[in-house]
């Protein structure tokens, strides 16, 4: 199994004998009923990936070709983004469920990317986690402070814009210097496992799928269940990156790649931190109006005395 | 000047096709015909975009700048995530038009609000109901004239937080 992870230059027969090798590969199922007669039909190179799950994922020789000869149109029109939209709702489903799921050894870009990453899972995971976070921070700090007569709820929307600036940038300024590094250091030290620059973006975009549903059950005001919250969603989505991309430093000096591992996870740790804090009033809070209210009363006994 | 029994009217609006559009919106579980599409027109959709500022204007939000605004801006997004994922190419005017007419339910959400509050749970969960009916229907006409398939559910996540949009608008 660690040999499929491993190996790009990998000999390929056809599917039985490649299935035969490696009976635990995973493979996913394209022929769900009713699919399969739809699956040749549309022109949209479709017929290009059934050909790469058929033969599983070591040829990607072949698909790295197909990539180039993908990316003909200049950038500025909409042909050359074309291509990374080329995915269908299972296969979006597929790659968020493998977010959710991370098991020991199983890579998730050689799992489930597959030399096709697209734009569509990371930008709008981003965007939901935006409303996500706004929504529930306006929401819980609604929640906690209801009741009190001195505060006067108003939805703060810029916090809708700070939101999507902080989100956005994580999710591609991150992976850029990530990208960056990494190539650099393959320049000094040959590694077998890289990854293009949109594949560490689609990484980085559904590993942030967790964080939906953590943001929306942080509206409990309850500080112990916040942050046991924020521990699961980061072991989740911290050890999605960790055993994506452990494969791309381990030939390295062992304390680059023990760095490397530890700063993605350091700054996802960062970012959810942040985010909690940020965005979440804390509930103590709602302490406040009975403190306030003892001084007035020893005041007013005081004036009666 | 509005001949009302010929299919034709003298300012060229096709009644048969409005009615035959706004019935695919109204049923979103029947499958929608790819040709309904060809001839867009704004006729219909700037209709329920006025019902819905009436029916605002009515529960006592007045709020025409914010329709159009999320409307054009809403409109600009779908057309270029569509361009993205279809094949074939697709013209603003044709999103604007689908998105238009499957703005009915939203109609119908806003209309509820003069009669009621809708600031509770029942008023919620018909915010969600319209929501996910305007996007499927949206999502139905698009794939089917555009020939997508397999992808309903990636189109009709994006026009379900348009739609959202618009039913957060309605019920604050």
């Amino acid at each position: 199994m660690a040999a499929v992870d491993d190996l790009q230059f990998e000999e390929f027969g056809d599917v039985a004998t490649s299935l035969a090798a490696n009976p635990d590969a995973t493979t996913i199922n394209i022929e769900g009923p009713g699919e399969t007669p739809k699956r040749l039909g549309p022109p949209r190179g479709s017929g290009r990936e059934e050909d790469d799950e058929l033969l599983g994922n070591d040829d990607s020789d072949k698909t790295e070709l197909l990539a180039g000869q993908k990316k003909s149109s200049p950038f500025w029109t909409f042909e050359y983004y074309q291509t990374f939209f080329d995915v269908d709702t299972y296969q979006v489903f597929d790659r968020i469920k493998g977010s959710l799921l991370p098991i020991p050894g199983k890579n998730f870009v050689r799992l489930y990317i597959r030399s096709n990453p697209d734009l569509y899972g990371p930008f709008w995971i981003c965007a939901t986690l935006v409303f996500a976070i706004a929504i529930s921070g306006n929401l819980s700090n609604f929640l906690i402070h209801l009741g009190e007569k001195t505060y006067h709820y108003v939805p703060e929307f810029r916090k809708v814009s700070i939101a999507a600036t902080i989100i956005y940038a994580y999710a591609w300024l991150v992976p850029f210097a990530l990208w960056g590094f990494l190539l650099w250091r393959n320049s000094k030290v040959m590694n077998i496992v890289s990854y293009s620059f949109l594949e560490i973006v689609c990484v980085y975009g559904y590993s942030l799928f967790i964080y939906i549903p953590t943001a929306i059950l942080w509206i409990i005001p309850q500080k112990a269940v916040r942050w046991i919250l924020v521990m699961m969603a980061l072991g989740i989505s911290g050890s999605v990156l960790a055993m994506t991309f452990w494969p791309a430093v381990r030939e390295d000096n062992r304390r680059v790649a023990l760095a490397t591992i530890v700063t993605i996870v350091l700054l996802h740790t960062l970012l959810s931190v942040g985010c909690l804090a940020y965005f979440f009033d804390a509930p103590e809070l709602d302490h406040l109006p009975t403190t306030a209210v003892v001084p007035n009363q020893t005041v007013v006994a005081a004036k009666s005395s | 000047m509005f001949v009302w029994g010929e299919s034709e009217g003298e300012l060229g609006i096709n009644f048969d096709h409005i009615w035959q559009k706004t019935l695919t919106v109204l049923n979103p579980l029947k499958p929608a015909d790819g040709s309904i599409m060809n001839e867009t027109d704004l006729a219909g959709p700037i209709l329920f975009c006025v019902a819905l500022g009436a029916t605002l204007l009515l529960a006592g939000k007045v709020q025409f700048g914010y329709i159009y605004g999320m409307s054009g801006i809403g409109c600009l997004g779908i057309y270029a995530l569509l361009n993205l994922m279809s094949s074939s190419g697709v013209s603003y005017g044709c999103v604007a038009s689908v998105l238009g007419y499957c703005l009915l339910p939203m109609v119908i959400l806003s209309g509820s609000a003069v009669f009621f509050s809708l600031q509770g749970m029942i008023g919620t969960v018909l915010a969600l109901v319209i929501i996910v009916w305007c996007s499927l229907s949206a999502s139905k006409i698009f794939i089917s004239a555009l020939d997508m398939e397999g992808q309903q559910l990636l189109v009709a996540y994006p026009c379900a937080l348009l739609y959202g949009l618009f039913a957060l608008l309605t019920v604050f």
